[in-house]
């Protein structure tokens, strides 16, 4: 057993309000080893992408972190800047949904990354400039010497989000965090980025968290999954296993109203009714009682479900199915 | 499809003039594309971006010009400016973006009035009881009329475009991407509601989307588009299941999927 | 993925406004700013009740006094009571720079609505008037101007309307061309709305909060203009008084008689300052607004 290289418990995500916190990110545990890859999948309001920033640190002022969140060991909570600086983007780096918005206009492709490779390794001109022709290559750019002086206005959005990936890879990092960087690219890019980040997870043994809310991409992607809704983690195993016997009402609901690449009219759409509730609205019961279909009154709207094991790693937190099993959903 | 088209384009070409670095130089949008739309049916415009599909999208509602081609409903070519107006009685258009495409200044209510004052359909104290019945049609409470865009939800507000557009009772609706910048249980909503109003008000649709998922769960017909050019088209579940040309087959395999994902895993992805 | 309050990662702001200025973003500068036009308007109005004596009345018996207990701002050249004449002086110029205000607004916004959503050949007419407008030496228009026609109220107006109206058609084709590259000028144009309808309906409404911002900037501008067209002689003619011709009647004197210049030049610049303060505070607080509406 490696030991792993990111490990959250009950991690805790709340902004101040007049009355009790908000807390955005509710009770997240998880433990992430190298080459292992995590798919966060959950919809707007779910906390996910609050997670990925309250991992690097970068979440907003007014928000305060409570838990354990530990990389290798040591809690990453309350670090000082100078104690950020080897581990953001070195040891953990981050791959935004919108590429433009982490990359500078003004400079050059190949500046951008020999800057991030001299700022976490002593080395010279020329080696730095090797290094970002390989992490280039890596991300699967074409003739990656000629994109060296190539601005970012000058490249396609496809290529923007691998510069993107390149910029996120130049300094090595042994944890790579995707924040729906496919979402707005082409599925024929899309594809090619899911096989890359396979590659970099053979390969290089990178970590890898992944955030969508797409659950057939999860399933490319691989891994584990993590299912979350209005901030609190309500499914959780291996992707194709979760996908295969989803045992959330939640979990149902979203595979079943999502057309798949083989579903046509004749098989209607089964849209989960209602909307995704207020930050703060959950309050103490079950996160997804007002839409669900096999709410247990008087349980659900009192009292948080615990984990129930549904098979072998595979954990739900749902009361009914902690009751009836997979014959009380529907 | 026997009966007539209800809208064609005929022979479209776009180009755009572009400075890039001082010399201009042209992109060509579209490239001698034809479409046509039957009454009742679902098309759906395929390709990736720059495939030309939100363009010619675009010009068949005449808020952009085609360089060379015209544009015909119900057999007649769209000319004039009283042609285009003519057409948009029956033609309308609902945009992919659900936070600009309402007037952050007005409320609902009026915004879903405005096309029966443009084009004095209905007796002014009768319009209020429309806009309630059409926030119905849509899912949503009457009371949405008094409300600011800012107000309301993503979902919320791609229904209440919809309803301004049908407000007109058009026969043709255009939609652009208007689901992919919605959640999946959104999304789920908006298609459902989609296909409950073609069912009610005998609506066409042209569907643009790059999310071939929801493609081949709405469109009858496809037509695929790379850079400009019609590549592909026919019945949906023919170019699906049996794709003729390379590029749509490319398409198709990259479309994320559950199933054969899992199949793969099992082979050659086990890791941790 | 559409992006809510959590997911850009702004959370909450801690919910502590509980008095009125703090629920409706009214900044120190904003208060002050209102409170101080405020007084100038009341105190302006109130002109007849509070002169102490006759603007017009000469008394050679007592010319050019200091400020005293008897006269609070002192007496002129020809013994008129100084702080008399700020007062009806201040009447004139604020009504004239309130006019010109409105004149150049209304102006500048007609052109700049025209710019923006206007067809497009008017595009480059509008904007090289405007820059013609910008690099146009007002004064010395007025000069020309003003020796052509005898000065009066009315073409100082013009002149005024003439100095300002760029400045407002800038920003208002600024965000008027903003607007109408939106989606939502779009889809009106598909329902069928005319250009009309859709710069008075869609348009105008954005542009709205901005036109307070630039009424508040303009005025302070316009009693500049005012009193330096006064002060050159081409604007309020004596014996009206004005404060920019108060401070012509007085600069004869400045090494002797300080009071002459500097108290109706106080008067200006009091009444700039806190209409620029208004200025500010409204554009500050337009932007508190807007990010207030994007967190709920």
């Amino acid at each position: 057993m490696t030991a792993p290289l990111l490990a959250i418990e009950d991690l805790v995500v709340s902004f101040p309000s007049n009355h009790a916190p908000l807390h955005a990110v509710d009770r997240v545990s998880f433990a992430l080893k190298p080459g292992e890859s995590l798919v966060i999948a959950g919809e707007s309001g779910s906390g996910k992408s609050l997670l990925c920033r309250s991992i690097l640190g970068v979440e907003p002022e007014t928000a305060k972190v409570a838990g354990r969140l530990d990389w290798k060991g040591k809690s990453l909570l309350n670090l000082s800047v100078a104690q950020w600086r080897p581990l953001r983007g070195a040891e953990i780096a981050m791959i935004f949904q919108d590429p433009t918005a982490a990359l500078n206009p003004l400079l050059t492709v190949g500046r951008q990354i020999m800057d991030v490779v001299r700022a976490h390794r002593k080395c010279s001109r020329n080696e730095a400039r090797s290094r970002a022709i390989e992490v280039l290559g890596t991300a699967g750019l074409p003739e990656p010497e000629h994109r060296l002086t190539s601005y970012p206005s000058e490249l396609s959005g496809g290529m923007r989000q691998r510069v993107a990936i390149a910029l996120a890879l130049s300094a090595g990092p042994e944890l790579l965090i995707a924040d729906e960087a496919t979402t707005n690219l082409d599925v024929s890019i899309q594809a090619q980025i899911v096989t890359l980040l396979h590659d970099l997870r053979s390969k290089l043994g990178v970590a890898l968290i992944f955030v969508t809310h797409d659950l057939d991409l999860a399933a490319e992607v691989g891994g584990e999954l993590l299912v979350m809704y209005a901030g609190q983690p309500v499914e959780m195993g291996p992707v194709d296993t979760v996908l295969a016997d989803p045992c959330h009402p939640y979990t149902r609901g979203l595979l079943r109203s999502a057309p798949t690449a083989r579903s046509s009219r004749r098989t209607p759409l089964r849209p989960i009714p209602g909307q995704a509730p207020k930050l703060g609205a959950v309050g103490d019961g079950a996160p997804f009682r007002d839409r669900c279909p096999v709410l247990i009154s008087g349980l659900c709207d009192r009292s948080r479900p615990g984990w129930t094991e549904a098979g072998p790693s595979h954990r739900v937190a749902c009361h009914r199915f902690e009751q009836d099993g997979r014959d009380g959903l529907t | 499809m026997t009966d007539a088209p209800i809208l064609e384009a005929i022979a479209l070409d776009k180009v755009f003039r572009v400075r890039r670095k001082g010399a201009p130089h042209d992109i060509h949008a579209l490239k001698n594309v034809e479409t046509q739309l039957h009454p009742g049916e679902t098309l759906g415009l395929v390709g990736e971006s720059g495939s030309g599909k939100t363009t010619l999208a675009r010009i068949l509602i005449g808020i952009e010009e085609p360089t060379r081609g015209e544009v015909r409903f119900e057999g007649n070519a769209v000319r004039s400016a009283e042609g285009w107006r003519e057409l948009r009685r029956q033609v309308q258009y609902v945009f992919q973006d659900p936070f600009t495409a309402l007037c952050p200044t007005m409320r609902i209510g009026a915004a879903l009035a405005e096309p029966l004052a443009i084009h004095g359909i209905c007796p002014k104290p009768e319009r209020k009881d429309r806009v309630a019945k059409m926030l119905g049609l849509v899912g949503l409470s009457a009371d949405m009329a008094g409300r600011l865009p800012y107000q309301l939800s993503g979902g919320q507000r791609q229904r209440v475009n919809l309803a301004r557009a049908l407000m007109l009772e058009p026969r043709v609706l255009i939609c652009d991407e208007i689901v992919s910048g919605l959640d999946v249980s959104v999304q789920a909503q908006v298609l459902a509601l989609l296909v409950d109003l073609q069912g009610k008000l005998d609506l066409s649709l042209i569907f643009i989307s790059h999310d071939l998922r929801v493609v081949r769960y709405l469109c009858d017909r496809v037509q695929v588009m790379l850079l400009g050019d019609t590549v592909e088209h026919g019945p949906t579940a023919e170019v699906f299941d049996d794709p003729q040309h390379e590029y749509t087959r490319k398409l198709l395999d990259a479309i994320p999927d559950r199933d054969h994902a899992a199949r793969i895993s099992k082979s050659a992805l086990q890791y941790g | 993925m559409n992006e809510t309050m959590l997911d850009t990662g702004c959370g909450p702001r801690p919910a502590r406004r509980t008095g009125y200025l703090r629920r409706h973003e009214i900044g120190p500068g904003l208060a002050l700013g209102g409170v101080l036009v405020l007084a100038i308007v009341l105190i302006t109005l109130a002109a007849p009740f509070l002169a102490p004596a006759d603007p017009y009345a000469p008394n050679l018996m007592s010319v050019r006094q200091p400020p005293s207990a008897e006269y609070l701002f002192g007496t002129d050249a020809v013994g008129r009571d100084l702080l008399s004449r700020i007062l009806y002086g201040a009447q004139i110029s604020l009504i004239v720079a309130g006019l010109g205000m409105l004149g150049s607004l209304t102006f500048g916004t007609l052109m700049g609505m025209l710019r923006g959503i206007g067809p497009r050949w008017v595009g480059p007419i509008v904007d090289r008037m405007i820059d013609i407008q910008l690099a146009f030496p007002y004064v010395l228009l007025a000069i020309a101007i003003t020796s052509a026609v005898r000065p009066s109220v009315p073409v100082l107006i013009v002149l005024m309307v003439l100095s300002g109206w760029a400045g407002a058609a800038r920003v208002v084709r600024a965000i008027a061309l903003q607007e109408s590259g939106k989606d939502y000028v779009k889809a009106a144009q598909i329902i069928g709305a005319s250009r009309l309808r859709i710069a008075v309906f869609h348009v105008f409404p954005s542009v709205w909060p901005s036109l307070a911002v630039l009424a508040a900037m303009q005025t302070a501008a316009m009693i500049v203009f005012e009193s330096t067209l006064s002060f050159l002689g081409m604007g309020v003619q004596p014996p009206t008084p004005s404060w920019g011709g108060i401070m012509l009647e007085g600069k004869n004197y400045i090494t002797t008689s300080w009071w002459l210049t500097l108290l109706p030049g106080l008067a200006i610049m009091l009444t700039s300052l806190s209409l620029v303060l208004i200025g500010d505070g409204l554009d500050l607080r337009a932007k508190r607004l807007r990010q207030r509406a994007a967190q709920t």
